[in-house]
């Protein structure tokens, strides 16, 4: 899987609660040509160095708006604007070590008209992560 | 995907000014032909979503190849789609103007599966529709070209219920005829059976350049090798392609000579047999039914030939049979940034000598 720019190098980065960090957030563009309805978007799925996050660690972000995974399939109104950063927040206590890290983003995405659901687009990028 | 258009005109001296362009351009000479260039912006789509251009960028490189004709997606350039403020809507005219550029065609797509439970009825898949009936009129866009996804409604019953629709808004909509689609096709001849039986000219074709591939673009090639393929292997399915052996044939010969997950993908209809090949000249008794062409293409090569797609077998076809719409550039490669601007150069470059432009 070649480098994709779908994962941004800005904003990736340990986040904190309570002065604790509490996992890291990620910002990616859709792997998708368009902009969709919310509830088209199934899932993601985020790889730090081979450590796979579950839904429930997933969060999306998106105009401000930070929803967990399964409330999206009810979102028929909301947009993911085709040209929008989303921002993926995933829970883990005391985050991720500065440096190097080998990050993949799995994006599943219902398009209506191909013969197999959902469309799946895999992202994968080296990023230093300095915060 | 979908693409539209829309109108605007000011003074020559004005516009040649600020789009940077002759006022003895192509473009002026060009109008008066039957067959107008455009681009769609989908074809940007690398660059757009990166930043990289933004919609007036497009827009003015649209211009700087003297092209008339702009389509857009609606949910990739409209923007708070579907209800894009007055001012939005004032500037895309204001951008019209200035670039002397027109909308051609406005895609839209029925996301028949909004909700994975159940696909959409007909009166959901009729307002879906609606929905960017406005957004284009409001555009200046006269036709439409919405992709329909799976569902159990008949396409031919949701067009006709359409067409009173299209009336009202004073549009016409174009079904795409993408690959794999073979125009002598009982598929097609539903589709002209209910122009007959209707004797609507509110619906037609988008006709796309992908259903005269004659062999599948070297890039998807060498990125199945990249994952796994075997090159022999993809050697054979280009030669099955060719010889129209089809996707049951070709995966079990594939099967028998060992092939992996990534040869047997590419032999299926989600790889090699997802193009098709037609001869031109079956476009011409569905002609006066064309509102809209897409100049699909991956790669323009330094001798402007479209690598997989024989244009200049196509157009004289089109020429010969009258065709009046714009021949919308699709640009499909890799979507290295700055690498679709180049490429549409050499398509225009090509078909400003095969449209008899020059």
């Amino acid at each position: 899987m070649p480098e994709n720019d779908n994962i941004l190098d800005r904003g990736f980065k340990n986040i904190s609660q309570n002065g604790n960090v509490s996992g890291f957030q990620l910002d990616i563009k859709t792997g998708y040509y368009r902009g969709t309805y919310l509830s088209l978007v199934e899932g993601f799925e985020v790889t730090v160095d081979g450590e796979t996050f579950t839904r429930e660690q997933t969060k999306f972000m998106i105009g401000g708006h930070m929803y967990v995974l399964d409330e999206l399939a009810n979102l028929t109104d909301a947009r993911w604007p085709f040209q929008e950063t989303a921002t993926l927040i995933i829970s883990k206590p005391s985050g991720l070590k500065v440096g190097m890290h080998d990050v993949q983003v799995v994006q599943k995405t219902r398009v209506s008209y191909m013969p197999v659901q959902p469309s799946v687009y895999t992202f994968r990028k080296k990023i230093a992560l300095v915060l | 995907m979908e693409m539209t258009r829309k109108d605007f005109l000011q003074t020559l001296a004005g516009v040649a000014a600020t789009a940077g362009i002759s006022k003895f351009s192509a473009s002026a000479e060009a109008s008066k032909a039957k067959i107008k260039r455009g681009v769609t912006l989908y074809s940007y789509t690398g660059d757009f979503k990166m930043g990289t251009m933004n919609l007036e960028d497009c827009i003015a490189d649209v211009a700087d190849m003297g092209a008339e004709g702009i389509e857009i997606l609606g949910e990739s350039h409209v923007t708070d789609y579907p209800n894009p403020s007055d001012k939005w809507v004032e500037q895309w005219n204001g951008l019209m103007n200035k670039y002397r550029t027109k909308p051609s065609c406005y895609d839209s797509f029925v996301d028949s599966m909004l909700r994975k439970d159940k696909t959409l009825t007909m009166q959901e898949t009729l307002d879906m529709l609606v929905r960017d009936f406005k957004v284009a009129k409001k555009l200046g866009y006269k036709i439409i070209r919405p992709t329909f996804g799976k569902s159990p409604l008949a396409v031919t019953d949701v067009i006709e219920r359409s067409l009173p629709l299209l009336e009202q808004y004073d549009l016409k909509m174009a079904i795409e005829m993408h690959s794999p689609v073979i125009i002598k096709s009982e598929y097609m001849d539903s589709l002209m059976a209910l122009i007959s039986k209707t004797k609507t000219k509110r619906f037609g074709f988008a006709t796309d350049m992908s259903i005269f591939t004659k062999r599948p673009p070297r890039h998807w090639e060498a990125e199945r090798v990249e994952m796994g393929a075997h090159q022999n292997i993809i050697d054979y399915i280009r030669t099955a392609y060719q010889n129209n052996l089809g996707p049951e044939k070709t995966m079990a010969e594939v099967k028998k000579m060992g092939g992996n997950d990534v040869d047997l993908q590419w032999a299926s209809i989600a790889g090699v047999y997802h193009f098709s090949w037609n001869p031109p000249k079956d476009l011409l008794p569905i002609m006066p039914y064309i509102y809209h062409i897409h100049g699909k293409f991956w790669e323009m090569t330094e001798e402007l030939h479209e690598y997989s797609i024989p244009y200049e077998e196509v157009i004289p076809v089109l020429l010969q049979g009258g065709c009046e719409a714009y021949f919308s550039s699709e640009y499909e490669g890799p979507r290295t940034l700055f690498r679709a601007s180049s490429q549409l150069r050499r398509h225009h470059a090509m078909l400003r000598q095969l449209l008899k432009e020059v």
